[in-house]
Formats: C-alpha cells, sequence, structure tokens
C-alpha cells in the first residue's frame, strides 16, 4: 500500500463529490488568501516606508528646537548652519526649515499651500527627484531671491502642465502676497500615496529660500528645526552629537538642554514595529477563519467516514489494516486542505496586488509566506483529519459490513 | 488446514450475554468444500466470522494451516485476512466507486504486490470467472451474478487457503445460483477449499460436506450423498 495508490484513491473520492469537496475548501481558501493579501500587503507597506525613508537618507538627522523651553537666544540662525557645514567634518549637508501655512495662487487656480523655507542642501536631504528646471543654489538662497520649487502634482494643478519652469505665483498670506518664479519641479511628493487621494485634494509644497519666506512673513530669521546629513551612515549618530554641542557652545546654553536631535530611522524603526503588530493583528483574525476551515474539513471528513463505514468494512475484510484506513482518510483531508491552500495561495496574491493597486501599495509576496501558507493548511489537514481518520480505522468489521 | 477447538463465543451487551456459539470443534482439510446448515440465529455467522479473523472468539483454539490465531493482534489479523481467506458475501459488497478490474485489483493492493502483477493475477482471476470482457465497468453497471462473478475473482485473486462464502447465493434467482455455484465448485474442482454458509439444502448439495449447526452447536456432520454436479 503505497503513497501513489492512497493518493489516487483520495482524488477519486474528493472529485467524485466535487460540489461537497469545494465547499469543504472554501474555508481554507478564504483563510489562506487573506492571510496572504494580509501579510504581503503588510510587509508591502512596510518596504513602502521604509524606502520613503531611505530617499529622505539613513543619515539624516533632524535637530529641533524645545520651544516650550527656548529663550529667543537658543533659535538656530543661518550663521550656526553654514558653522556646522564648516567645522565638523561629518556634516555633509545642513538644511533649516521654516513653515508658514499661506496661499498660493497662479492664474489659473488659487490653494492654501505649506511654504517650507530652506536652503540649497534641502534637495539632497530630502533627496527627491528634479523633473523640470533645478532646485534653487547657494547665491539664490543668500539673497533671498523670489523663486519657488514645487512638485509636479502642484504644477498641474497651477499651470495645467508638469513643466512649470518659469511660471509665476503668488505666495504668501492672505494679506500680502509676493510674486515668485518657480525654477524647478519636482516629482510628486505623495506619490506613495497613488490615486487614494485625488491629485486636487493633495497638499500643496512650495519649497522656498528662508531668505525668501523671512521677507515674505516679515520675520526674523528663527530656526528652530534643522536636517543635517553625514557623509556616512557610520558618522550619523557622532555628527548628530558634534552639531548640538557646537550649537550649545555658540549659544551659551550647556546648562539646558534645548537642543534634541532625533536619527529618522529609528522613526522609522517605530512606525515598522507598530505596523508589524497590526499587521500580525489582522492576520491572526484571519487565521481564525483559516480555523474555521479546519473545522469544516473534520466536519466533511466525518461524514465521509459515516457514509463510507460499508466500504471501510469491505477494505478490512480484504486485508486493509488499521494504518492503511488511517492513512487513506488523512491523505483525503491533507489534500482537501492542501488544494484549499495552493487555490487561497493563488487567490491570496491576486487580492494582495488588486488591494494593492487601490491602496498604492506593492505587496510583498516572500517565499516564506508562500511555504508557511502551505505548510499551515498540511498541517490543518492533518490536525482536523487525524480524529475522523482514526475513527474510520478503528471501526468493528462486522459492524461495518452490516451498516446500510 | 482448519481446526478449531471448543470455540465459545458470548456477545455481552450490558447486563444480558449471549452465547452464540457453545464450544465448536471441527476439523477442515486441504481441498474440502463444506457447507455449514443451520436456521438463522444458529451461530453459523458468528463462526464465518471467527473463521475468516474478522471476529475473535471469547474462547477456545483456531488453528489455520498450522497457525494458532487465538492470540493475534488487529494488523496480523489484518494480514491472515489478506493473504489466507476469500470472502464471497451474500450482497456481493463490491465498492461501486472502483471499476470490476479495479475491485479485484484492490486486495493486492493491501498484499503490496506492484502494479504490473496486480493487472496480470487480477486478469487472470476474471478469466477464471468468465468475466474479461467487462473489466471497465463499475459494479452497477453489471448484473447481480456478475457482480458475484466479480467477487469471487477479488476472493481467490491473493491465492487464499480457504474460500469463505456466506450466503453467496442468498441475492440471486435460480439460474444465477446454478452459474455461481458450478463457479464455486470448479474451484474446489482445482484444488481450493471452500466453506459454504447457507440455509438451502439445494446448494449445500453441491458441496462434498455438510455440518449443521442449531442453537450454537454442531448437531450434525456428514458427507453428501448424491451430489449435485455439473
Amino acid at each position: 500500500m503505497n503513497l501513489i495508490e492512497n493518493i489516487k484513491m483520495a482524488i477519486d473520492s474528493i472529485m467524485s463529490n466535487k460540489m461537497r469537496s469545494f465547499l469543504t475548501m472554501l474555508g481554507i481558501i478564504i483563510g489562506i488568501s487573506s492571510v496572504i493579501s494580509i501579510v504581503s500587503l503588510g510587509v508591502g507597506g512596510q518596504n513602502t516606508i521604509t524606502g520613503e525613508f531611505e530617499k529622505i537618507g539613513v543619515s539624516t538627522i533632524r535637530i529641533t528646537v524645545k520651544t516650550a523651553e527656548a529663550e529667543t537666544s537658543d533659535y538656530i540662525t543661518y550663521k550656526d548652519i553654514e558653522q556646522l557645514k564648516e567645522k565638523i567634518d561629518y556634516i555633509k549637508y545642513a538644511s533649516p526649515i521654516k513653515y508658514q501655512t499661506g496661499v498660493a495662487s497662479s492664474e489659473r487656480k488659487s490653494r492654501t499651500a505649506m511654504v517650507y523655507g530652506t536652503n540649497e542642501d534641502m534637495i539632497y536631504i530630502d533627496n527627491t527627484e528634479i523633473l523640470y528646471g533645478r532646485f534653487f543654489n547657494k547665491i539664490e538662497f543668500e539673497e533671498g531671491r523670489a523663486l519657488a520649487v514645487i512638485d509636479e502634482t502642484a504644477a498641474r494643478s497651477f499651470f495645467g502642465t508638469s513643466d512649470a519652469v518659469g511660471q509665476t505665483l503668488n505666495i504668501g498670506s492672505s494679506s500680502s502676497t509676493k510674486k515668485a518664479t518657480i525654477v524647478g519641479v519636482t516629482k510628486s511628493q505623495f506619490e506613495m500615496f497613488g490615486s487614494m487621494i485625488d491629485e486636487e485634494e493633495m497638499p500643496v509644497i512650495i519649497y522656498v529660500p528662508a531668505t525668501f519666506l523671512d521677507r515674505l512673513y516679515s520675520k526674523e530669521s528663527r530656526i528652530s528645526e534643522l536636517y543635517i546629513m553625514a557623509d556616512s551612515k557610520e558618522n550619523t549618530e557622532a555628527a548628530g552629537i558634534l552639531a548640538t554641542n557646537m550649537l550649545m557652545n555658540r549659544h551659551g546654553n550647556r546648562d539646558r538642554d534645548v537642543y534634541k536631535a532625533e536619527n529618522l530611522m529609528k522613526q522609522l524603526d517605530q512606525i515598522n514595529t507598530v505596523l508589524g503588530i497590526f499587521t500580525a493583528f489582522i492576520a491572526a483574525v484571519a487565521a481564525i477563519s483559516l480555523l474555521v476551515g479546519g473545522v469544516g474539513v473534520m466536519n466533511i471528513m466525518l461524514v465521509s467516514v459515516t457514509e463510507r463505514t460499508r466500504e471501510i468494512g469491505i477494505r478490512k475484510a480484504i486485508g486493509a489494516k488499521t494504518s492503511n484506513i488511517m492513512f487513506q482518510f488523512l491523505t483525503e483531508s491533507v489534500i482537501i486542505s492542501c488544494l484549499g491552500g495552493i487555490i487561497g495561495l493563488i487567490l491570496g496574491i491576486a487580492g494582495a496586488y488588486l488591494l494593492g493597486q487601490l491602496a498604492g501599495i506593492t505587496p510583498t509576496v516572500t517565499p516564506q509566506i508562500i511555504i508557511v501558507s502551505i505548510a499551515f493548511s498540511s498541517a490543518v489537514g492533518i490536525f482536523f483529519g487525524i480524529y475522523p481518520a482514526r475513527k474510520a480505522a478503528k471501526l468493528d468489521p462486522i459492524e461495518a459490513l452490516r451498516y446500510e | 488446514m482448519i481446526k478449531l477447538e471448543n470455540v465459545v463465543k458470548v456477545y455481552a451487551t450490558g447486563e444480558i450475554s449471549l452465547t452464540a456459539l457453545k464450544g465448536i470443534s471441527m476439523d477442515i482439510k486441504p481441498g474440502e468444500f463444506v457447507s455449514i446448515m443451520g436456521p438463522s440465529g444458529c451461530g453459523k455467522s458468528t463462526l464465518m466470522n471467527i473463521l475468516g479473523c474478522l471476529d475473535r472468539m471469547t474462547s477456545g483454539k483456531y488453528i489455520l494451516n498450522g497457525k494458532d490465531i487465538s492470540g493475534l493482534s488487529d494488523n496480523e489479523l489484518a494480514e491472515i485476512r489478506c493473504r489466507e481467506i476469500g470472502f464471497v458475501f451474500q450482497s456481493f459488497n463490491l465498492l461501486p466507486r472502483m471499476t470490476i478490474l479495479e475491485n479485484v485489483e484492490l486486495p493486492m493492493v493491501y498484499a503490496g504486490i506492484p502494479r504490473k502483477e496486480r493487472r496480470e493475477r487480477a486478469l487472470a482471476a476474471l478469466e477464471r470467472v468468465d468475466l474479461s470482457n467487462r473489466i471497465k465497468h463499475r459494479p452497477n453497471e453489471i448484473s447481480g451474478g456478475q457482480k458475484q462473478r466479480v467477487a469471487i475473482a477479488r476472493a481467490i485473486v491473493n491465492n487464499p487457503s480457504i474460500i469463505l462464502a456466506d450466503e453467496p447465493t442468498g441475492n440471486l434467482d435460480t439460474k444465477v445460483t446454478r452459474e455461481i455455484m458450478k463457479i464455486i465448485q470448479q474451484l474446489n474442482d482445482d484444488g481450493a477449499t471452500v466453506l459454504l454458509v447457507t440455509h438451502e439444502p439445494d446448494v449445500a448439495q453441491y458441496s462434498k460436506r455438510i455440518i449443521q449447526m442449531l442453537d450454537g452447536e454442531i448437531i450434525d456432520d456428514y458427507m453428501v450423498k448424491n451430489r449435485t454436479v455439473f
């Protein structure tokens, strides 16, 4: 009595009850496919976020001034930034970020916008691709020229074309605005949201020289947020420490702890942990349906054993051992669950790509997911098949032969 | 070949216990053709089940081919059913989803015989019962007489020591009964030991020896005179 005979018998039996076998599999199919789609989307989402963060750079540190405790003299100045770059070898780029919510308008349209004031280094720190034109340069920053860089969705919204280089935009508060010339258009900032948000609904972000922003809002150059990028991943931590040290020296506030340096990778780890827990939780809920599917397999196998009592009796009378009968029914339940697992796997991957398309996430299907799901469905088949199979194997041949 | 010594079978269901066999002793030699007769409830089916290793006796001794069966495990009994015993049932007991050929091959599957040899031996067995032309049909596509012939082919395919036939003609008409009995007689002529349970004197008349049972005891054991022979 070999495996091939058993598999052949099991398939015969499954095929002779196609509808019932399919419905039994359905539980497993739903369970496996939902676990697969959720996990693939979860991992895909993590990869997307990691990618976004890596774009910003693993060697980037954000230094902030604790505004609640800071005095006016503690705020970072443009001079500080210059000095940081000059004196600390580890620092490759340093950019301030100041932002104001304002209004931006073209001839076509007027929209609320986030106006980011920064310097020429931001393009390297942000690592966004420039599609048309260029980012403003050092001289333009120092002179506080009225220039702006926007992303392509904003360009389309304001000018009806992606290539908006040379166009002008009125930027400012509702009371006073200034004309700024577009010098560059970057790739969309919110690409990761894909089609989830309508283009016209996406926030508008405008990069301008921080010095121009100061003119625009007639404010003194107080900087509370600064990004620095180290020359390598290894030197990142050190660059952060050196930078805060230098700031404390320059501002003479060593006694007060007003500067905070954060590595963005740490935040990424946190986000990924949260996302991982979230994915695991939903997957666990989906796995419960797999358990329910397993109970379905057991139920049908029990019915099958009862229905085939006489067959079992005949097989025993002509020489089948207990183990033969046991193995026969176990093979059947494993094949049902495995087949369900394979169908579920295919549907799950398909579902993940379909949902991913809608959500703008590229699902990641790892070999581990595939192996685990197939192994798990086989395990369900064995676990829930063993009781019916034992029941079949233990039948008394005389009783079984008498069964009508 | 078969030796029973004081075989007792007691069915105990709760408070009530029923003694189906009250100390049966018998001796059956190779090549014999024995009918076990008696009214229903006399214990002949119980005896058959014990002889066929489907059931265990309460006490006594059963020696088959020089081997003591009494203390064997379920799996050892299955092994004996597989190799030493060929069953023919009143209700044929073919597996409906399998073809005739597959039904006949099945005992050899459990005996671990390779596929090719199985096919050859199954075809040879079907040849012996004169049914080699319908091997791809399923049991519900053939007549009762043909079903019983398939069952006989299945019973002989592993070359068992004895063929146990439990009312093999009980579901068949007179004409078909004659056909089946002819085949069984033929098998016996070819050297098979046959044990037949029946309550029809006509059918018993085909055998060589009759054991008469009543209330779990053997009341008569005699050689058949004027045996019906084809």
